[in-house]
């Protein structure tokens, strides 16, 4: 004891403590709470990003996230298939052409990609982790219509505050292929066909008047996949790599990863390609 | 051994009791006599007044009976200052109601709604159960005239005629030979419960000042509760000397009397 | 608070107008860019709940109600069978439009604070105590951080009463009883048909042809393509699907 208080073991401590106390991490919500992102300390309607952006010439500008994508999924005979692009804009830019916009949420679930890149891997990643605790807790997989229900639920949370996503839940469960739209403005609908992005006009175009219940495996994947290459072709925001998926009743298949420009010149020489 | 378990409520005694629970029902025993009869045509409520010094000033006419909402009136017997907290939150209850929904309040729902917060008195620490009991009568669209009892534990149960406070046993036991079951009007009710208050009473001949009643009934759509104090000396001292005997006033007063004609 | 929905006014005309031109994606894009920098966020969101389509018609003894079955984003129709409406009890019908996601969260929330009441109690809440409570949900939101901006359609039957009852609801409290009601700009080409032909004694098949008359008028004469109609009939049986409408008529 004595000892201890010669050497100022005590006070040392003390001094301890404090700097731990300044080295600890910024209080950010969500390092311990998935739900829970900072907030801006403003009120609701002035949270807008964008709002506080400004251009080279100082004039305010609004942030537009890549919303330039397309993305599609659609439920047939045979399951359900999604297709996307691979390009991530920003502004004028192509700030990546190779992204992954199919989320691998668990093996019997996949999530697309559209709007704000970050926004969408990030609630993503919690649906997957929300998911498998599910999965965990109840010893079954949890449902299309859950997990599509719990990501609306989260991102509704936010609605307002700047979030920008539009995410397609494609799935297998109990009652065979599920197909949900959800997003930031917290829609949440099933469907047989959806497309999302920028791009998604030209794709419906092409989906809609191809789109059979009764369409053969291959025919619906080359349905997703022209739908796409068309967008791409069309849309300045899209393009790259064609990458298209097959869920089934064992979980989901990558079918194809091909670049635009050879299915362009496959399809200018009339080839229908597989692969 | 008691006093290990009777100085927290909420832990249990070894033989699986609650000794500040059933202390505050041991209270309630002591208590001045509440008594409610369910009649075809309405209910009555009658309490004993245990505070009756000449001197003191009454600025309120009823001490025991508290009107609730439009379609409710009770009747406590117990602490009374514990009664006080509990029909102010009574009231609370039923206007939150209204204000919500727009209509009054259903009269199970709110006896369940005081006691939930009855019973959390029983279950948190540092905290004792409120030492009152209750008897409520009242009407709703769903089930008509109802009476009910609350007790400190936060039980309540539904009654043709019960009684709580002293002596409750005794006017317990004289109701179930007294009391016929679907056959007994509002008058028959008013007489059953000052027969009944007259031989449990712990006095010799029972006194106008020393009761207070409540009617309930219905009258072209609307609920109409009469709080009658037999306080005023003046007032009782009329009744009891039998000048009105008019029909079938629910004043109280001349209930009294007919009573004694009877 | 009346700043706000000045606002909203505001973005109802200049969007609206915004929708309908002939103008590609990307210059739409380019016009909700610049419209973003004078308007605030919360305003573009009000736009497009009136296009969106609720009609209900109150009868002696039954209860009409009609919401469109598309589900619009933008410029384009997402989904062409949705269903708007929402069973809040056993004689109870909510028609929602407004904000998306409002819609269903609202309807979700009072749908099952109002099955919860029946768990509690054992019996229903009667259709005009729902409608109360609804309509205080609502204004409380209203003046709170994150108000609902939905308006409903709250269509009953009080087996108590046996009364039918039809309520109209907006998204900023207002709670009137009425006879019938349309909803967004579709709704206000139906009120004049409805004002000229309604009887409260109509029978099942007149009520549900006048519905046809006026969802014919949608059709006809609004902008936007509603071509499809949900219909529901509350009466003292409860819950009634009748046929879809699929409008038909065109603008002479």
């Amino acid at each position: 004891m004595a000892l201890e208080s010669l050497h100022g073991v005590e006070r040392y401590q003390h001094k301890w403590n404090e700097v731990q106390e300044e080295a600890a991490l910024p209080e950010i919500g969500n390092f311990t709470n998935q739900y829970q992102l900072m907030m801006p300390p403003l009120p609701k309607a002035e949270c807008q990003v964008g709002e506080y952006l400004v251009d080279e010439t100082g004039r305010k500008m609004k942030l537009n996230y890549a919303h330039g994508t397309t993305t599609l999924g659609f439920k047939f005979k045979g399951g359900a298939v999604l297709a996307v692009d691979s390009r991530a804009t920003s502004g004028q830019y192509i700030g990546s052409g190779n992204v992954r916009k199919i989320i691998e949420i668990s093996p019997y679930l996949l999530g697309t990609m559209a709007g704000g890149a970050a926004d969408c891997t990030y609630w993503n990643r919690v649906l997957a982790k929300q998911c498998r605790i599910y999965e965990l807790r109840n010893r079954e997989r949890i449902s299309v219509a859950a997990a599509s229900k719990l990501l609306a639920n989260m991102v509704y949370q936010y609605k307002g505050y700047g979030l920008s996503m539009g995410v397609m839940v494609a799935g297998w469960d109990k009652k065979g292929a599920g197909l949900y739209y959800v997003d930031s403005d917290g829609n949440r609908m099933p469907g047989n066909v959806f497309s999302v992005g920028s791009g998604s006009l030209y794709a419906y175009g092409v989906l809609d008047s191809g789109y059979r219940w009764d369409m053969t495996d291959e025919e619906a994947y080359e349905l997703g996949r022209r739908a796409i290459y068309h967008a791409t072709h069309r849309d300045a925001y899209s393009g790259g790599i064609v990458r298209v998926y097959h869920i089934k009743e064992g979980g989901w298949v990558r079918i194809s990863e091909q670049d635009s420009k050879d299915l362009h010149y496959a399809y200018a020489e009339g080839k229908t390609t597989t692969q | 051994m008691a006093r290990r378990y009777d100085s927290k409520t909420t832990i249990f005694s070894p033989e699986g009791r609650l000794y500040q629970v059933e202390y505050a029902m041991e209270a309630i025993g002591h208590a001045g006599t509440c008594l409610g009869i369910l009649a075809n045509d309405g209910i009555v409520l009658a309490a004993e007044r245990r505070n009756t010094n000449k001197l003191l000033d009454d600025v309120f006419l009823s001490d025991k009976i508290y009107k609730i909402d439009e379609d409710m009136a009770c009747c406590v017997a117990g602490i009374t200052s514990d009664a006080n907290v509990l029909t102010n939150e009574l009231r609370a209850i039923a206007q939150r109601h209204t204000l919500q929904f727009g209509e009054p309040i259903p009269c199970e729902q709110l006896i369940m709604r005081l006691c939930d917060i009855k019973q959390a008195y029983t279950q948190t620490g540092g905290k004792r159960p409120f030492g009152v009991s209750i008897l409520y009568m009242g009407w709703d669209n769903r089930h008509g005239y109802q009476l009910y009892q609350s007790d400190p534990s936060g039980n309540y149960s539904g009654w043709k005629a019960t009684c709580i406070g002293n002596s409750s046993a005794a006017a317990v036991s004289i109701l179930k030979q007294e009391y016929k079951v679907g056959e007994t009007d509002l008058h028959e009710a008013l007489l059953l419960a000052l027969k009944v208050m007259s031989k449990t009473l712990d006095m010799t001949k029972l006194n106008a000042e020393k009761l207070e009643l409540a009617t309930l009934v219905r009258k072209d759509g609307h609920t109409e509760i009469i709080v009658k104090p037999c306080g005023r000396g003046a007032e009782a001292d009329q009744g009891a000397r039998g000048a009105g005997g008019g029909g079938r006033s629910f004043q109280a007063g001349q209930v009294h009397s007919q009573y004694k004609q009877a | 608070m009346r700043k706000m929905v000045f606002k909203r006014i505001l973005s109802c005309r200049v969007n609206v107008s915004v929708v309908y031109s002939p103008a590609s994606h990307r210059e739409f894009s380019h016009y909700s860019l610049s419209l973003s920098l004078q308007l605030s966020y919360t305003v573009s969101r009000a736009a497009d709940m009136d296009l969106q389509c609720l009609i209900g018609m109150k009868f002696n003894d039954f209860v009409l109600m009609a919401t469109d079955m598309s589900q619009l984003q933008r410029i384009m129709v997402q989904k062409s069978d949705d269903d708007k409406m929402y069973q809040l009890s056993s004689h109870l019908v909510m028609a929602v439009a407004g904000e998306a996601g409002d819609t269903t969260q609202f309807a979700e929330y009072i749908a099952k604070n109002i099955q919860l009441y029946k768990m509690r109690n054992g019996y229903e809440l009667s259709p005009s105590a729902a409608v109360h409570f609804t309509r205080h949900t609502l204004a409380t939101h209203l003046r709170s951080r994150e108000p609902y901006t939905v308006n409903l359609l709250m269509g009953g039957y009080d087996p108590k009463t046996d009364a039918a009852e039809l309520f109209y609801m907006d998204f900023l409290g207002a709670s009137v009883p009425v006879n019938f009601y349309g909803f967004g700009y579709g709704g206000m080409f139906t009120l004049s048909i409805t004002d000229r032909e309604y009887r409260p004694d109509m029978t099942e098949d007149e009520a549900y042809e006048l519905m046809k008359k006026c969802i014919s008028e949608v059709k006809r004469r609004f902008i936007v393509n509603l071509p499809k109609f949900r219909v529901r009939l509350i009466s003292k049986d409860g819950l009634k699907d009748l046929p879809v409408i699929v409008a038909e008529g065109e603008a002479a």
